[in-house]
């Protein structure tokens, strides 16, 4: 029954987004019927709805383990518990793209919701653009990669996956298709991959939005700043829950995947951050436009860029495009979604050659000065775009050009990527210290060299600390200056606005950081984002120069030493079932800091003995402090008796700067899209009143 | 000088025993001096030729395991770091390591990208000083037929067909 409830209200979903697509267009363009367009809207709620009965259909499926439905019988086993259970809707192909259809389908309705008063001249064709990408995902489920589908044994014995009842077939025994049940995939079984893919296609569906409403300002010729206003909070929306989604992937990987670090430049991880880079460097430029009306055209183009590298990077993954560890998501889809991604990208990019040569995105300034704001945005933008250049030539250009042309397979690795990419990370975090110092207009080198002053000399000692504390690297000591540097402009430049207000207002600082930031929440919310990627890099440059390791293999009660550190082999746990019937062997070990024991570590493999493919999952041990992380993996283990054992063991030093950092981004993003029209019209006139430059 | 020269047949001699009982317990494969971290030091440059996008330090399988095994013998044997590289890529293709040691395919991955970034960038300086120009040329002199106001000139060029 629910099969059939599912497929129905999929089916009614789709044809509700063609028919919102159809009156949207036709209503505002042909018929000029405000009608049809009200109808039109209407559709996408109703398309909302049902993709609501559609996804929660096949919830409850998974939930009360119904494995008639082959997608249940696929992803989910009786011993599994039920929040695994709850995770397998994303956990293999058809569910994740119902489920992306099912996002895509509640930001369109939210979007629609919440702008259709003020933007009734673009609401008709960002309707249109929403819907298609809905459309498209339905379809998808509807034809290629239908969830709904049910087991069913042929007259002749062969048994088949089937949304409708073949010819002469019966559906098998209940009990033995629970017996046969596959199970979700063992490397998804982790709390970060019941939070990291919808985080990631939250970040993907909602750049949708901005995409929709740059090209209905096309279509529709109101190309004031009316769409930036609207898309540029779903942007920073996407942008904050796609940067979740990338933390959340490496700390899987850190936890899951065993080998020490947290992003192995896998093509499908960079497929990931392809869209962030672009999305960054959208969210930047935006406020050009905002200010100075410029970069009109660019700022269309990196909308477009987005959205293509959101459709490109699901694509990557679902395709098998290239080899990589998230190969488990390959499928057929791959052509389609290819064609609608270049139908899409082409459509786009007319409609600004169109429009631009028709001279409407033309700007209304020209750059002054190499050293004002919007000449560093604007270089800061060529950077992500460049970054953007070196990851898809190392992940996707380089090998099919060299299989398609050359007749060679190459995979570039993360050789490749630290050999081009640092010159590029070290220029941005340049700019990130230098162009919040900056003016809009016309700014002097002189200007800004005073403002730098302050930050620079608080570099200098922050070096001169670690140089006491005995990093005597002199690249290291110079990534650390360089990444300190943009931080602390962060910290100046809030404390400078503190301190403008204190003096202004007579304030107390707790009142003045809140008017600070609720006065101005895109500024210093920004300066918080600059801050947290500061402790990304900290903890990048420290795990990544002096990460140490060492693999031996002990005896029961002989130790490693590493660092600081000494590992005892204490003794070994094989075979231990676990509720959910992983099996597990466990390796006992104490850890001592000079001497003292300070953590029991429990490293161990987990085999499913009822998964098909990928059947273990090395986890390992970890005792984690602010200095460092001690990560410890059982490589191996003497089969009978375990009287010895192998380790992988690691130190990766400030590696908890990554985790720390990505939360105070995501807060940063919080207070930067704090919205000020929600403040109470009494607190907004007061906070109005206060001149500009405090 | 005899006596120097005696020396000195002395020192060879020594130098010749001492190279092939290295050679002797080398081939024995019993010197016991390669160590888990000799063998991944290389194997984290190499990536499995057939898994996905894995370093064979890492990667988990039969195949691999066997591959660094393979690893710990040729430094058993005296192989060294590049010529144990050499000898994968040789046998595998330039697939297993991070970057091709193959002059051409190497040139191609690491000149490409910067190649591409120049040409934004030449292209980017080319139309921002070109629309500068124009736009300073158009405060200049407006355009003839122009009405004076953008907006009212795209209005005039929609009814106009044009």
């Amino acid at each position: 029954m629910l099969a059939e409830i599912g497929l129905i209200s999929t089916l009614f979903a789709f044809i509700a987004a063609l028919y919102a697509i159809v009156a949207s267009v036709y209503g505002e363009r042909f018929a000029h019927s405000h009608a049809l367009v009200t109808s039109g809207r209407n559709a996408v709620y109703l398309n909302f709805v049902l993709m609501t009965v559609a996804t929660l259909s096949l919830q409850i499926a998974l939930m009360t383990q119904q494995y008639q439905i082959s997608y249940v019988w696929s992803v989910s086993s009786p011993s599994m518990p039920d929040f695994f259970r709850f995770t397998a809707l994303w956990g293999s192909q058809a569910g994740s793209i119902l489920f992306w259809s099912f996002l895509m389908s509640a930001f369109t309705a939210g979007a629609t919701f919440l702008n259709w008063k003020s933007q009734r001249r673009l609401m008709p064709y960002a309707i249109a653009y929403m819907m298609a990408v809905v459309a498209f995902f339905i379809g998808v489920t509807l034809f290629i990669e239908n969830p709904f589908d049910r087991w069913w044994i042929l007259p002749t014995g062969d048994v088949v996956a089937s949304a409708f009842i073949p010819a002469g077939a019966v559906a098998p025994s209940a009990a033995q298709l629970a017996q046969t049940a596959n199970g979700l995939n063992p490397l998804l079984r982790h709390f970060g991959m019941a939070i990291h893919p919808p985080m990631l296609y939250l970040g993907f569906v909602g750049f949708v939005i901005p995409f929709a409403f740059a090209m209905a300002a096309l279509a529709s010729g109101d190309l004031s700043t009316n769409w930036i206003k609207v898309s540029r909070r779903w942007a920073l929306i996407a942008w904050v829950f796609l940067s979740l989604g990338l933390i959340l992937g490496g700390r899987w990987a850190y936890d899951v995947l065993g080998w020490g670090g947290y992003w192995g430049w896998d093509p499908v991880e960079n497929a990931a951050f392809l869209p962030w880079l672009i999305g960054t460097a959208y969210l930047h430029s935006v406020m050009i436009q905002e200010k100075r009306g410029m970069l009109k055209t660019w700022n269309m183009f990196l909308v477009i860029g987005t959205f293509s590298a959101v459709i490109f990077a699901t694509f990557a993954t679902r395709s098998g495009l290239v080899d990589s560890v998230h190969s488990f998501a390959r499928s057929e889809i791959g052509f389609p979604m290819f064609a609608f991604w270049f139908i899409l990208t082409l459509v786009s990019v007319w409609l600004i050659v169109w429009r631009s040569s028709r001279g409407e995105l033309k700007d209304d300034h020209q750059l002054k000065s190499l050293f004002s704001r919007e000449a560093l945005f604007v270089l800061n933008n060529f950077v992500f775009i460049a970054l953007f250049v070196a990851i898809f030539w190392g992940s996707f250009g380089a090998p099919i050009i060299s299989e398609l042309f050359m007749n060679t397979s190459i995979t570039l690795g993360a050789d490749y990527f630290l050999q081009v990419t640092p010159p590029l990370f070290i220029l941005l975090f340049i700019l990130m210290g230098i162009a919040p110092v900056s003016a809009w207009g016309a700014a002097s080198l002189a200007r800004m060299g005073r403002a730098v002053l302050i930050p620079l000399a608080l570099t200098a000692a922050s070096i001169g600390l670690f140089v006491v504390g005995g990093v005597t690297e002199i690249g290291a000591l110079f990534g650390y200056g360089i990444v300190l540097f943009a931080g602390w402009v962060a910290v100046v430049e809030t404390v400078r606005g503190i301190r403008a207000r204190q003096h202004v207002h007579r304030e107390n600082p707790l009142t003045s950081v809140i008017a600070l930031y609720t006065r101005n929440p895109r500024r210093y919310g920004g300066y918080f984002i600059h801050l947290g990627i500061t402790i990304i890099g900290l903890g990048v440059i420290g795990s990544t120069v002096f990460q140490q390791e060492t693999q031996q293999t002990l005896a029961v009660g002989e130790s490693l030493s590493l660092g600081i550190y000494e590992m005892r082999y204490d003794g070994f746990l094989a075979n231990q079932i676990a509720e959910d019937g992983r099996v597990m062997d466990i390796a006992e070990l104490t850890l001592f800091r000079d001497g003292v024991e300070v953590a029991h570590l429990r490293p161990r493999r987990d085999f499913f003995p009822e998964a098909t493919d990928m059947n273990s999952m090395t986890i390992a041990g970890a005792h984690s402090t602010v200095e460092n992380d001690f990560y410890v993996i059982l490589v191996n283990w003497e089969q009978i008796s375990a009287s010895s054992a192998t380790f992988k063991v690691y130190i990766n030093p400030l590696i908890n700067l990554v985790w720390w950092g990505g939360l105070i981004l995501i807060i940063g993003t919080m207070l930067a899209g704090y919205p000020r029209e929600t403040m109470p019209v009494r607190v907004r006139e007061k906070l109005h009143a206060v001149p500009q430059g405090a | 000088m005899r006596h120097l020269m005696k020396s000195f047949q002395v020192l060879i001699a020594l130098i010749v025993v001492v190279l092939i009982a290295q050679t002797v317990v080398a081939q024995d494969g019993t010197t016991g001096a390669v160590t888990d971290d000799m063998v991944n030091a290389i194997a984290a440059k190499l990536y499995c030729p057939v898994c996905e996008n894995i370093t064979l330090d890492t990667c988990g399988t039969a195949a691999c395991a066997d591959w660094r095994y393979e690893v710990r013998l040729q430094l058993e044997q005296g192989m060294t770091e590049e010529q144990i590289i050499e000898d994968f890529v040789r046998r595998f293709g330039d697939r297993v390591v991070g970057t091709p040691l193959d002059p051409a395919l190497r040139a191609l991955s690491l000149v490409t990208p910067w190649l591409i970034i120049a040409g934004v960038l030449i292209v980017t300086a080319y139309v921002i000083t070109r629309r500068n120009a124009a736009t300073a040329a158009q405060a200049a002199a407006p355009e003839t037929g122009s009405t004076g106001n953008r907006y009212q000139d795209m209005f005039e060029q929609d009814i106009s067909g044009s």
